[in-house]
């Protein structure tokens, strides 16, 4: 075949791509320079040359050697993928027409997702018969007409998404990889199975979906997250355009000696004031997975910097400031946080915590702090939160929430609006987003 | 020297720089393609090692721009001297002429070269190496990568300065702070993980060469626990695990041992929260016996 070389290494890029290896068409055409300058018959040459010019970070170095593993492998392994890929996706399309056929109303099939049918061919067999039944039962009841099939089917989905939880941890979920190329597809798919690691979704995966046995690596990422944060955080100098003020009266006095010449200038800066950090972590119901990860995160910055005041509320405010300045592991700071909170678990009231938080800690808010709020926005007595919100924002510098809704979802929700009227928000639903929130300086000072 | 992969293979083994085959390969392709080579990895890796021993390989000399917040192009690239410009004016106040002082105080002699202009004006091709570059803010990253793209550098007094030679630039970076796609797609990159135990007993034993073989061994198993260990914080270096060999050395000692570990252990742990964790956490019976495992 011709460009037999540019081919093969056009498609390895395909698939490091696809795993989220960013690369730009310069760094294919260093590739291509580099594999000019090497002893194609030496792997490990090949391997060296093309990591050093394609991947340029460090957590993606691991990736990258299981890619080319997969992908540089022999032949017969090569055929095996394919094979079993083919099987494979046969077994799932026979898994979605069983789903479909059984799944229907008054005989139209229900209008499901094919990840949701994947879903319910994943369910124990009792489970599926209950929900089966359920949808049997409806559909012969009285008055049952055709238009109610789509409140059937959203009480279908929600089902499914109950079960969608609680399988994560055995159920492969991710869609097949449509490459349109169906070697690569393949290599692809065995990638995805037999790495966990391998899926570039953990950064983009909602927080609350990541599954248990990705745990470790998440906390491993958020440390390094806080890492970057704490850096930008304990910068003290800035570049800028202006030059800096000349001293005159120092510059006078110093130069006395050299006869009035002003031979050394002595320059005036501003001190910059390091601002405060005022962090409230809703620890509701409905965002305890988040919260962890996000405390997470602030115990990761906690760590270094001191002049952070961490709250968590939920229907009240609590202080946990002192949990963190411990020293203890994190997981041991952890359950103690849970353990004495009164606050882990309930509803959520953010305009109550944020009035205590105002009456109770009048020092915290000054015009030098930044007030941090993580929260899904869904809080009881709407208005009365604004209008605190308000109040807040004109004293202190900065208020910005975190908000850990999907991008999508922020639309149709009534209180993320009012929210962004009165405060900067900020998605906060992956750990991608989280690395976002320090890339783009969110917090300035 | 002909740059090619033996050739540097040979140099950096009689420079003393152990390393594998992966370092070899990317800073051969580095040179050979002219692109800068940005170095990663844990403090203590041994990346500003790498270049000092290439500007001793390839015989060139070495230019060191440390970086730090709040570096700016007034450190980094050129400053006028400013006082000497001065006393010159006050000398010839009465007698030169106007025009021709002015011509005179923005030559080459007033002006004060840092280490990139330095490297750039240099006769003879220099190894530049900017080291921790992920210190410095965004805005100086953008300004270093347009010097390292072209090469040239306008200095509105004098006009464009070119290079006469392209340095061989290394950059390194302790990924406190992600640094920019741009910057990154110029160079070619290697991460620098710490060595795996056999290449660790290989430094030990290139650089303190009365240690024992059975010390050494120890030794490299021994740090490599702690390292893997996630509740050390700031995990040893390869300079420390030197010092640690020396240490024990120092105690005449040559196997690892309960009683020396107590007592040398501060060598390889500096914080106190990190020697509790090791207390808490591995323990020197552990450390000893792991050492100790034939593998």
């Amino acid at each position: 075949m011709e460009n037999y070389l540019e081919v093969n290494l056009v498609r390895f890029i395909h698939m490091l791509r696809y795993a989220g290896i960013r690369i730009g068409s310069g760094e294919v055409l260093d590739a291509l320079n580099a594999l000019s300058l090497l002893d194609l018959s030496d792997r490990e040459a090949v391997r060296a040359g093309l990591k050093a010019t394609l991947v340029k970070r460090s957590g993606e170095q691991q990736l990258f050697d299981k890619a080319f593993t997969l992908f540089f492998a022999p032949p017969e392994a090569k055929e095996k993928d394919y094979t079993r890929h083919r099987q494979d996706q046969t077994q799932r399309q026979q898994l979605l027409a069983k789903a479909t056929e059984e799944l229907t109303f008054q005989g139209m099939p229900l209008k499901l997702s094919d990840s949701e049918k994947t879903v319910y061919s994943g369910m124990p067999e009792k489970d599926k018969e209950k929900l089966l039944d359920y949808i049997k039962k409806t559909a012969e009841g009285k008055n049952i007409e055709q238009h109610f099939q789509p409140i059937l089917e959203s009480v279908v989905k929600s089902s499914l998404a109950y079960w969608r939880k609680s399988l994560r941890n055995q159920l492969n979920l991710s869609p097949l990889p449509q490459t349109g190329d169906q070697e690569l597809n393949a290599l692809l798919a065995s990638a995805v199975r037999n790495g966990g690691d391998y899926s570039p979704a953990l950064l983009e995966e909602d927080m609350q979906n990541i599954a248990d046995k990705d745990l470790p690596r998440a906390e491993a990422l958020i440390r390094k997250l806080a890492r970057q944060m704490v850096t930008r955080l304990a910068r003290r100098y800035r570049q800028s355009k202006k030059r800096q003020q000349l001293d005159l009266r120092k510059t006078i006095r110093h130069n006395i000696r050299f006869g009035g010449t002003l031979l050394k200038l002595r320059y005036r800066s501003r001190r910059t004031q390091k601002p405060r950090l005022v962090l409230l972590c809703d620890v509701s119901g409905s965002m305890a997975r988040y919260a962890n990860f996000v405390l997470q995160f602030i115990y990761g910055i906690n760590d270094v910097v001191s002049q952070i005041e961490s709250f968590i509320f939920s229907e009240d405010l609590e202080r946990v400031t002192e949990y963190f300045q411990h020293g203890d592991d994190f997981t041991s700071t952890m359950l103690e946080v849970i353990n004495r909170s009164k606050e882990w678990g309930r509803g959520t009231n953010l305009g109550a915590a944020l009035k205590n938080l105002r009456l109770k800690y009048p020092d915290l808010l000054t015009g030098h702090s930044i007030l941090l709020i993580v929260s899904d926005t869904k809080t009881m007595a709407l208005d009365e939160t604004l209008q605190e919100l308000s109040l807040i924002k004109r004293i202190v510098k900065d208020v910005v929430l975190l908000n850990t809704l999907p991008r999508g979802d922020w639309l149709s929700s009534k209180s993320v609006r009012s929210f962004q009227g009165v405060l900067r928000m900020f998605p906060c639903n992956t750990l991608s987003d989280l690395e976002k929130v320090i890339r783009q300086k969110i917090i300035i000072y | 020297m002909d740059v090619s992969i033996a050739n540097l293979r040979k140099a950096f083994l009689s420079a003393g720089y152990i390393t594998d085959e992966d370092v070899i390969i990317t800073v051969f392709l580095s040179l050979k393609l002219g692109k800068p080579l940005l170095v990663e990895g844990a403090p203590g890796v041994g990346k500003t090692e790498l270049a000092k021993v290439l500007s001793q390989v390839l015989e060139a000399d070495l230019i060191r721009l440390q970086c730090y917040e709040g570096l700016d192009e007034n450190k980094a690239l050129y400053e006028w001297n400013y006082q000497r410009q001065l006393l010159k004016i006050q000398i010839s106040k009465e007698t030169a002429c106007t025009e021709d002082l002015e011509q005179n105080l923005f030559s080459l002699e007033y002006l004060l070269e840092r280490p990139l202009l330095k490297a750039i004006q240099a006769d003879k091709q220099v190894v530049l190496l900017i080291d921790e570059v992920d210190k410095t803010d965004e805005e100086f990253e953008a300004f270093l990568f347009e010097v390292l793209s072209d090469f040239q550098v306008s200095v509105p007094e004098l006009g464009t300065i070119s290079a006469r030679q392209i340095p061989v630039v290394i950059l390194t970076s302790n990924n406190e702070r992600e640094l920019s796609d741009g910057l990154k797609r110029r160079c070619a990159y290697l991460y620098l993980d710490y060595p795996t135990v056999e290449r660790e007993v290989a430094i030990i034993r290139a650089k303190i060469p009365t240690v024992g073989e059975k010390l050494s061994l120890e030794v490299a198993r021994a740090v490599s626990l702690i390292r893997d260990s996630q509740e050390i914080k700031k995990k040893p270096s390869i300079a420390e695990t030197l010092d640690w060999v020396r240490a024990i050395l120092a105690l005449d000692q040559d196997r690892l041992n309960l009683v020396v570990i107590e007592q040398t252990m501060a060598m390889l742990l500096k914080t106190k929260a990190d020697l509790l964790s090791f207390n808490k956490n591995i323990g020197s019976g552990r450390l000893v016996e792991y050492a100790r495992t034939e593998k």
